[in-house]
């Protein structure tokens, strides 16, 4: 956290060009104190690639971002991530060659390198336990299913007590039962005072629990507000429903 | 007298190693001989492997100066020994341990960081030359300084003498009933094995082993977790130089030693790990032993005797050729 205590991610005027290509036209919205805020736009929006420029995976071709008064997009990944900041992936990326008891615990002692293992297991296990997987600790990464892998990315996150989580597509292909428990994992992460960006295609998950919601179409913010808003905003329905226009030519 | 024609000196060749055979001078013990032996050098190829697999899997680079590790790691033993009588022979192999890391860690450090880092065009063209030249410069730093004659460390162990029935010791072999092992293979072996289990232990059961990893399974993944990929590629080149080295000290008391004596071990360490699997751990370990024992066994039972030994390390490459033609990903590596 900041020094006053607060969560700060500033996101100044980000551009990001692939070659000929402008995945991100000059992105700036701030993210202040514990708030969940939704991330969406159709496909091709520019999400993901947001979402790597704020966790180091890639360098703006323009523009900053400052986190907890620091500029943190010359950073690289991990420093950015023991600054506080967490993401899961849209693909699932857990560590299928290791137990998910490692998965835990590798993250674990890099938040923590002077924990005993017995405690750092114990803080593991108590985690697990709340996404139901503690009963597959031994298990090797790759023997989980997809929905479960997910819980075991969103575990893993934990134990490095991010300040900011960004949460990409984590309920895509997940079975209902454990998009259950990732509601909880959400709701129960936010009544901790962390901030939150989700990232989802679930309209209604985004709209029941974001506080505020974040549009992007083509490489732009074109509405940020509280979701009734955002909801009305003619900009966002054009962007995923198309014009009038566009429709009679078909 | 007119030359036999290859073929006829060929064909007298395997009907006289068929003849040997059937007389049974070819027989279970020695079998069971070559196979022990070739155990003995496949857990030291095993050791070198692992160093190879460690590097490739966590730096995605294949190493062609891992030979040369090996043979700096003999030629410091040898010196030590050479010049400070009644040093402690084990001390020196564990010099020789560090030694080869540091070479690795600052190699890495100062060559191949920037290639992590993003700012080489062409990483794995780089890659190659880099460590090609790596392996270039050691070869002739080494011959200007040992220079080009063979040479061989003093031995600085014997075992106790143990008369049990079965199994007898001299000062330097091992009986296993009529059957003799070599003392500096046994020796080289058995450190080789404790450096293997350290190594399993460091990568399976310490925090750093896990980072390791992690790296190696998905770097992404691995940095957004708090993990600095950049460390690891760097403890990585520096174990896997270190085990490279270790296998060179621990065979210097038992082979001649020349500064191009890493080019034969660097080649059986790519037909271990492509025989094993590129990357995997497993692999290693047992694509070591194999090719250890398809040695020892190729080459003892080859039809002239006299030959035997020139063709030692053809049989490692048959291996090869045959693992990449039948099955590329090798005994224990992922899908292409």
């Amino acid at each position: 956290m900041s020094q006053n205590g607060t969560i700060r991610l500033e996101v100044r005027n980000v551009v990001k060009n692939f070659g000929g290509l402008q995945a991100l036209a000059g992105v700036s919205f701030t993210i202040e104190g514990p708030q969940l805020v939704g991330l969406i736009g159709p496909n091709g929006a520019g999400k993901t690639t947001l979402t790597n420029i704020i966790t180091g995976l890639l360098k703006p071709t323009k523009g900053e971002v400052w986190f907890n008064g620091r500029r943190i997009d010359p950073l690289r990944p991990y420093h950015i991530a023991r600054l506080g900041i967490g993401r899961t992936f849209q693909v699932t990326r857990a560590f299928r060659r290791m137990t998910v008891l490692e998965n835990m615990l590798a993250p674990g002692l890099v938040k923590h390198p002077y924990m005993s293992r017995k405690e750092l297991e114990k803080k593991a296990l108590e985690i697990m336990k709340f996404l139901t997987i503690d009963h597959l600790r031994y298990e090797m990464g790759s023997n989980l299913s997809g929905g479960q892998q997910k819980l075991l990315e969103l575990a893993r996150l934990l134990m490095l007590e991010p300040d900011l989580i960004i949460l990409d597509e984590p309920f895509a292909g997940v079975h209902p039962k454990l998009q259950r428990t990732i509601y909880g994992y959400i709701q129960r992460v936010r009544g901790e005072g962390k901030a939150i960006i989700l990232i989802s295609h679930d309209m209604e998950s985004i709209f029941t629990l974001s506080e505020r919601l974040i549009v992007l179409n083509f490489g732009e913010v074109i509405a940020d507000g509280p979701p009734e808003v955002v909801k009305e905003d003619p900009q966002v329905i054009e962007a995923y429903l198309g014009r009038d226009d566009e429709e009679d030519l078909i | 007298m007119w030359p036999l024609p290859d073929v006829l000196l060929h064909a007298m060749h395997f009907h006289m190693w068929l003849d040997a055979l059937f007389k049974f001078q070819i027989t279970g013990t020695y079998i069971v001989r070559l196979i022990l032996e070739g155990l003995l050098i496949g857990v030291i190829y095993a050791l070198m492997a692992l160093g190879l697999t460690l590097i490739f899997s966590v730096l995605n680079i294949v190493s062609f100066a891992h030979g040369e590790f090996y043979m700096i790691g003999g030629y410091v033993v040898y010196a030590i020994l050479h010049h400070y009588k009644g040093f402690p022979g084990l001390l020196a192999i564990v010099v020789a341990a560090l030694v080869t890391f540091v070479i690795g860690a600052v190699f890495e450090r100062l060559f191949l960081q920037p290639m992590a880092k993003g700012q080489v065009e062409r990483p794995s063209e780089y890659a190659i030359l880099i460590t090609f030249g790596l392996s270039f410069f050691l070869q002739f730093v080494m011959l200007g300084i040992m220079g080009p004659f063979p040479k061989k460390a003093p031995r600085f162990w014997s075992f106790p003498k143990i008369d049990l029935g079965f199994i007898r010791t001299t000062k330097t072999t091992l009986f296993l009933g009529n059957i003799p092992l070599s003392g500096g293979r046994i020796f080289a072996a058995i450190i080789a094995l404790l450096a293997l289990a350290a190594v399993l232990w460091f990568m399976y059961r310490t925090w750093t082993g896990w980072a390791l990893q992690a790296v190696s399974q998905d770097r992404n993944a691995a940095a957004v977790v708090g993990i600095n990929p950049l460390n690891m590629n760097t403890l990585a080149f520096g174990m896997g130089a270190m085990l490279a080295g270790l296998a060179g000290a621990v065979l210097v008391t038992v082979f001649s030693w020349v500064p191009w004596v890493g080019v034969p071990a660097s080649a059986k360490s790519f037909v271990i790990i492509v025989l094993g699997g590129m990357g995997s751990i497993p692999g290693s370990l047992v694509g070591g032993l194999i090719l250890g024992v398809v040695e020892s066994l190729g080459t003892g039972l080859f039809p002239d005797p006299a030959r035997a030994q020139a063709y030692r390390d053809v049989f490692g490459l048959v291996i090869f050729a045959l693992v990449l033609w039948l099955k590329p990903t090798g005994l224990f590596g992922r899908k292409l």
